[in-house]
């Protein structure tokens, strides 16, 4: 087999193991735990042949590995199971949601890398500079920020008292045709500054210290010694080695956000996945917080499948590792 | 040989002085870390003393969300409480929650760290859980636990860092596994010990710099994951920290109205992260000899 396809089919296999663990210890976890959802489902206090007719629509009389069983072939049919407080299968409260979520998380993504390399690639040329100093404090303090705490002084100053952008909500009603798609734009402002914001931190500082240490390397020695002129030594040799490394960084990092775009969909009552998990805590909707879990996972295995996958087919040394 | 002698003589005393002299005195003479340390000792202080600055936080009173006045520093909240004596007794509650679910969290990811680099045999299925727990989305999953568990400060810490030991693992294995090939190891190994002892006595005391590391970041991590799950209203309701504000001040919409609501208890969680960051980093150059002669 050529080694792509090898590297491509263990790529995917890994991801699945990781789908696998996320289910199962879902799984785990909600039957292990105290509060069970039998309990939550149906309270102690009922009476028993309606608590035994709730506990059986729902499947929870069985024994655990039959319910397993069932759950993982439900799953592979994409079914997440019914939603406790709304009657209706849990993919289609969630599947209506995803697509905001990822619009929310993947334009916070490109917002960061498209701030992150011209401050990174400063801080690494200018390294124990001035400005190096300045992107370091602005990343270490950028690290340590708050989602909620950025999004409500986001939605507080450009929000409520310049009233430059929506504080709340994904579009506006009765807005159609292309004015739609720039009302979409315009409420995503906020909630998107407010994730990459938190995330820029950690990329920038990445980004700087695998840049720095590109830049000392043999082929960028090389490359100055020919008479390249800087400017493409930087962009053209240095950051394209050292972009390799940072987005297997920012791959992992997408689980981070991800939770952070809970909190910021919370705050902005943006109706993402995240917004349903938070309405499902209240009611304690336990099928929807587990499907939301399980459908954030797959999209966070998902995306790290396609970067590994991309970076298979840019750089060769990946396949044979 | 005289020659020999005479050099050990003439050595600097500050040659002679352990590892973690010259790192505490590194650390001493670098501003950033001293003043992130003070500020740190600070917030402990403050979290300690709690009930010696402010009165309990409780009951309502008539003086709702008044701005920060020489009475009332940080203003009061929609229910008229003050919001300086919440942030306080928050301090209490957040980094309590923080120093809890490192200290499991770091305990436990230190001894799978070690054993996955010094059984070979563990370590791939050791390392594979980590990956794999390395690569889920964390919050979600903390808000289904918390949910299903009940919402309790124990409840939180035990969530927090059940979660959070993976990133300790990874962290300490990677140090281990530089260490388990040297020759004091083999040595070690020679010598006839038992694994416990070589656990402890050899590989425990090699990975012990990344350990005092890790448990800063740990820490100021469960501090924000603490803050992301009250926020969430996930938090004991009973106690309050520093994202149980947060919450509040968002269900009653004041947050809209009143920003210092917001920015007091906002401002705590930045400064002590901030802080926790930055004695990890001047720890960690102080540590090195190499960034020491800068």
């Amino acid at each position: 087999m050529p080694p792509l396809a090898w590297y491509a089919l263990r790529r995917v296999a890994h991801g699945l193991v990781t789908l696998w663990f996320a289910i199962t210890i879902t799984f785990l976890l909600l039957r292990l735990l105290p509060g069970d959802p039998a309990t939550a489902i149906a309270s102690t206090n009922m009476d028993a042949t309606m608590r035994q007719e709730l506990l059986t629509k729902y499947g929870l009389t069985e024994s655990l590995p039959i319910q397993y069983g069932k759950y993982l072939v439900q799953l592979v049919q994409g079914n997440l199971g019914t939603s406790f407080s709304q009657s209706e299968p849990v993919s289609t409260v969630l599947m209506a949601r995803l697509p905001w979520t990822l619009l929310l998380t993947g334009s916070a993504l490109v917002v960061t890398v498209a701030i992150g390399i011209p401050l990174g690639v400063v801080a690494a040329t200018h390294a124990k500079g001035a400005l190096d100093r300045i992107v370091q404090v602005v990343g270490v303090v950028g690290q340590s920020l708050f989602v909620p705490s950025v999004g409500i002084f986001l939605l507080y100053i450009l929000g409520l008292k310049l009233k430059w952008f929506p504080i709340g909500g994904a579009h506006d009603e009765n807005v159609y045709g292309i004015a739609w798609y720039l009302n979409v734009g315009w409420h995503l402002v906020l909630p998107c500054a407010s994730l990459a914001m938190v995330s820029l931190g950690s990329y920038v500082l990445i980004l700087r210290s695998t840049l720095i240490e590109s830049l000392g390397e043999d082929f960028c020695v090389l490359a100055r010694a020919k008479g390249t002129p800087e400017r493409i030594v930087v962009w053209k040799h240095g950051l394209r080695n050292a972009l390799l490394p940072t987005t297997t960084l920012l791959g992992l990092q997408l689980g981070f956000m991800v939770g952070g775009s809970v909190l910021t969909e919370t705050i902005y009552a943006y109706p993402g996945v995240g917004r349903a998990i938070y309405e499902s805590v209240i009611r304690l909707d336990f099928p929807v917080l587990q499907g939301a879990f399980v459908l954030l996972a797959a999209t966070v295995v998902a995306a790290n499948m396609i970067t590994d996958l991309a970076y298979g087919l840019l750089d060769p040394r990946v396949r044979t590792a | 040989m005289s020659i020999m002698l005479a050099d050990l003589e003439t050595e600097p005393v500050g040659q002679q002085e352990s590892a973690a002299g010259a790192t505490w005195y590194a650390f001493r003479h670098n501003p950033m870390g001293l003043v992130a340390l003070g500020l740190m000792l600070v917030l402990v202080l403050v979290g300690l003393a709690a009930p010696l600055i402010v009165h309990y936080p409780s009951g309502f009173t008539s003086d709702v969300l008044q701005s920060p006045s020489s009475l009332h520093w940080f203003g009061t909240d929609n229910l008229g409480r003050d919001i300086m004596a919440e942030v306080v007794w928050g301090t209490r509650i957040s980094m309590t929650v923080g120093f809890c679910a490192s200290l499991l969290a770091v305990t436990f990811g230190v001894l799978i760290g070690m054993l996955g680099a010094y059984f070979p045999r563990a370590d791939t299925a050791l390392g594979m859980v980590v990956d794999l727990s390395l690569s889920l989305p964390v919050l979600p999953l903390m808000i289904l636990v918390a949910a299903l568990a009940g919402p309790s400060l124990g409840t939180i810490i035990l969530v927090i860092s059940f979660f959070s030991w993976p990133e300790v693992a990874r962290v300490v294995r990677s140090q281990a596994l530089s260490v388990v090939n040297l020759p004091y190891m083999d040595a070690a190994r020679v010598l006839g010990g038992r694994h416990r002892w070589i656990l402890r006595r050899h590989l425990l005391p090699a990975v012990a710099p990344v350990i005092t590391v890790t448990v800063v970041l740990t820490a100021s991590r469960a501090v924000i994951a603490e803050a992301g799950l009250s926020f969430l209203g996930m938090g004991d309701p009973s106690s309050w920290s520093w994202g149980r504000i947060l919450y509040e001040s968002q269900q009653s919409g004041s947050m809209t109205s009143a920003w210092w609501t917001t920015l007091f208890p906002s401002a705590a969680i930045l400064l002590l992260v901030v802080a926790a960051t930055l004695i990890a980093i001047a720890y960690n150059d102080a540590r090195n000899p190499r960034s020491r002669e800068d």
